[in-house]
């Protein structure tokens, strides 16, 4: 795999961290009732942790890699492929980041707590990050 | 990439091997595209653009259709 996909896999990876804690968090200590700037303060910090854990994890590949293949693991000029790669997979998120947005309006319009507005609206955008570097990778396979 | 992918046949397997068999890394710094995309390329996963195609060609010193055919129907 190029420098390209195990940067797209640590991210999804990354993106599965952050959501198993998200969804842990939820169930432990509900978050119904609670004042919607203290949730969105917590999803704030969630989002904060989940780029920390990129940039971590894109570091730690680089080194890894760098070892494992004896020659500097590096990220190369995107060509028109990775472009085109990234375009398609970047249309596939942005469809299912529009559905989780008409969602978290849907939710308030019907009277739904506002909070579950707030957490639909970052659990669809992890959602569609996670389906944009999941296209990616899908996309790097069958061309 | 895309509709029709599977319609573009290529010989650039075969042109490697007659050009001292060059590596596809060694193409791929001849066309300024990264080794997966001649990868892809070789094996019919991606179309490429007409630019690259012509640059493939140019590294090769043959025509374009020397290394792409169009196996499709027309019409």
């Amino acid at each position: 795999m190029s420098y390209k996909q195990w940067n797209v896999v640590l991210t999804l990876a990354s993106q599965v961290l952050i959501a198993g804690w998200l969804i842990w968090d939820a169930m432990v200590a509900p978050s119904a009732g609670a004042p919607v700037s203290a949730v969105a303060a917590k999803l704030l910090w969630a989002g904060l942790v989940m780029i920390i854990i990129s940039i971590a994890a894109a570091i730690g590949a680089a080194i890894v890699g760098s070892i494992v293949t004896r020659e500097e693991f590096k990220d190369e000029r995107a060509d028109e492929r990775d472009k085109a790669i990234y375009a398609r997979s970047m249309r596939n998120a942005y469809f299912v980041s529009s559905i989780a947005g008409l969602g978290a309006l849907l939710l308030i319009a019907f009277g739904y707590d506002p909070v579950a507005a707030v957490y639909a609206l970052f659990i669809g955008g992890m959602l569609a990050g996670a389906v944009g570097s999941v296209s990616q990778l899908v996309y790097y396979r069958i061309g | 990439m895309g509709k029709g992918q599977a319609q573009i046949a290529n010989t650039i397997r075969t042109l490697r091997f007659h050009a001292g068999e060059m590596t596809q890394a060694a193409l791929a710094e001849r066309v300024g595209v990264t080794r997966q995309t001649i990868v892809a390329i070789e094996q019919g996963r991606y179309s490429p653009s007409l630019e690259v195609a012509f640059r493939i060609a140019k590294a090769f010193g043959v025509p374009l259709e020397q290394v792409f055919q169009y196996e499709g129907d027309i019409g």
